[in-house]
């Protein structure tokens, strides 16, 4: 499966945020290129996987996008639970998802798997005249809690791409023994093949 | 680039739009014609008959329909097995699920709960309406009849129940019902669902924790392994559960995501029979891709799992395979044992006096 010469590597990534906030959007632009005006709300979680090429090495992504609203929270620790990756989302028209992605990342913390690389995305870019939250005071909080920023619009596919390249390049996919606390739900064949230099 | 905000793309020219016969909005390469397409004489007549005896069957208005349900229950289930003829399928929901009497028995609630009550979900509720079947004519138009209906019933809903208020995934559920019936009625119906009129209560989905979608996904998990071993095993090595899959089954009894003429067959059984018929259909779509599903890694299971194959969604096909599985017995037995690991915490959210 893992190629010999090139290092490939599946690295599990979950999209956490407000509802309406885009994940299932972002999603959507980087998978399918597609940006639909009207995207259904996410019911559960859906699931895509997409591949990126960093350096000599391609990640496949295995992407949980998840549902946003707060009644759905008992099912988001499956999906984040071993994860890789996180990226959370918020709207930058709507102080209240940027509040919402502030409890994300305290939940992410608390779970204390501190090999996950952590995006925080401010997405709607394109409305700038119904900005809310300044990226000033994005990029603040952002740096304080040890996660890399990015204004991203789903819309006018601004930045959606590079927060995902961005995201491959900080995996510790170089590091052995990643997560050890979180690999009990995801460890599957695939993962060991791909870091068979490392623990058993 | 365009930057138009948003708002400004409403105003829907009236550029005629090529819909299904349920007024989807047509994808073109969609090859479901098959079942829409022009039938046959004798196809025509045995659909005549149908009508004739479900309407003989409900009466005038539904007066017939508790006596004949009391008198030959079996031949009602065997009739809702081959679908509701769709002209009364409104009508035929409405009685089935107990809402007519709901209904009856409270003359002006539903405009009262519309009209003069406040909810604390409005936002979300407007937040999700143009997200709730966006490709359905009745409900694309922004600030149409069925946005605001939908938005009407799940106000109504949310102040009706201020625990359960307004959870994702019921305006799937609603906004099927409105295409059968009036708001009135689709809110009664899912009065009657929720709070278990006819049968075990569903309100536990959407409630804090989600306690009854925790129980359901713990029993598919034990059918599926008991019915499907093999694959049960395939699942396991590949950390494959059911959540992953089967929880919007559950939480939107197939309304969401399943092609529409599929839903529809399903909702017929499902107010009959009851949750059993969601188990079963799910076991029967494992069941019928089986072979193919054996076989494939991680990924491309998480994929299949939720993008079936069209001829394993032809209803005519996947529900006699899924009234082939016997799940029943299991499933009481299930419960059980899921109760006992719980500690029947599913039974502290059930409100007193309700
Ligand atoms: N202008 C603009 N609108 C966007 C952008 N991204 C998403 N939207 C719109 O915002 C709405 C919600 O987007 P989704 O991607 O469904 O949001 P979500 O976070 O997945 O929401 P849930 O699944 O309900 O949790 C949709 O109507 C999108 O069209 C963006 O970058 N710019
Ligand atoms: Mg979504």
């Amino acid at each position: 499966m893992a190629s010999s010469g090139n290092k490939s590597i599946n690295a599990k990534l979950v999209l956490l945020g407000d509802v309406g906030a885009g994940k299932s959007s972002l999603v959507l632009r980087f998978v399918k290129g597609q940006f639909i005006e009207f995207q259904e709300s996410t019911i559960g979680a859906a699931f895509f996987s997409q591949t990126v090429a960093v350096n000599d090495a391609t990640v496949k992504f295995e992407i949980w996008d998840t549902a946003g609203q707060e009644r759905y929270h008992s099912l988001a620790p499956m999906y984040y639970r071993g994860a890789a990756a996180a990226i959370i989302v918020y709207d930058i028209t709507n102080p209240a998802s940027f509040e919402r992605a502030k409890k994300w990342v305290l939940e992410l913390q608390a779970q204390g798997n501190t090999n996950m690389v952590m995006a925080l995305a401010g997405n709607k870019a394109d409305l700038l005249d119904s900005r809310k939250v300044a990226a000033e005071e994005a990029q603040t909080y952002a740096q304080e809690n040890g996660l890399f920023f990015l204004e991203t619009s789903a819309k006018a596919a601004t930045n959606v791409n590079d927060i995902f390249y961005e995201i491959a390049k900080r995996l510790p996919r170089l590091q052995p023994a990643s997560n050890p606390s979180g690999m009990v739900l995801m460890d599957r064949p695939a993962d060991r093949v791909a870091n068979s230099s490392c623990c058993s | 680039m365009e930057k138009k905000r948003v708002d400004e793309h409403e105003v829907e020219p009236a550029a005629p739009v090529r819909v299904d016969r349920f007024g989807f909005v047509k994808q073109e390469q969609n090859s479901t014609e098959g079942l829409t397409g022009s039938r046959s004489a004798s196809e025509y007549e045995r659909e005549e008959r149908r009508i004739r005896k479900w309407r003989k069957m409900i009466g005038v208005g539904g007066s017939d329909w508790k006596h004949y349900v009391r008198r030959k229950p079996h031949v009602v289930k065997r009739r809702i097995r081959k679908g509701i003829p769709d002209c009364l399928r409104g009508l035929a929901w409405q009685l089935i699920s107990g809402s007519r009497d709901l209904l009856l028995m409270n003359p002006g609630v539903y405009e009262q709960l519309v009209i003069y009550e406040t909810s604390a979900s409005e936002l979300d509720i407007i937040r999700d309406i143009s997200r709730t079947f966006p490709s359905h004519v009745f409900f694309r138009q922004r600030h149409g009849p069925g946005q605001r209906s939908l938005y009407n019933v799940l106000k109504a809903y949310s102040v009706y129940d201020r625990d359960v208020g307004y959870v994702q995934g019921m305006g799937f559920i609603a906004g099927l019902l409105l295409l059968y019936m009036s708001e009135e009625d689709a809110f009664w119906l899912l009065v009657a669902l929720l709070k278990g009129a006819v049968h075990a209560p569903m309100e536990g989905l959407y409630l804090a924790g989600l306690p009854l979608v925790q129980q359901y996904l713990f029993q598919f998990d034990h059918l599926g392994k008991e019915h499907l071993p093999k694959l049960g095993g395939h699942f396991a090595q590949e950390m494959i559960n059911p959540s992953m899959y089967a929880s919007q089954w559950f939480i939107t009894v197939f309304s969401y995501s399943f092609p529409f003429h599929l839903a529809i067959r399903v909702w017929d059984v499902f107010l009959y029979e009851g949750v059993r018929i969601v188990f079963k259909i799910g076991l029967a779509l494992l069941k019928y891709c089986h072979d193919d599903l054996v076989k494939l890694p991680f990924e491309k299971l998480v994929y299949a799992l939720r993008n079936f194959p069209e001829d394993a969604l032809n209803p005519d096909v996947l529900l006699p395979l899924a009234y082939s599985t016997k799940v029943s017995r299991s499933l009481e037995a299930l419960k059980r044992e899921y109760e006992k690991h719980n500690g029947k915490q599913a039974k502290a959210h059930v409100k007193p006096g309700q």
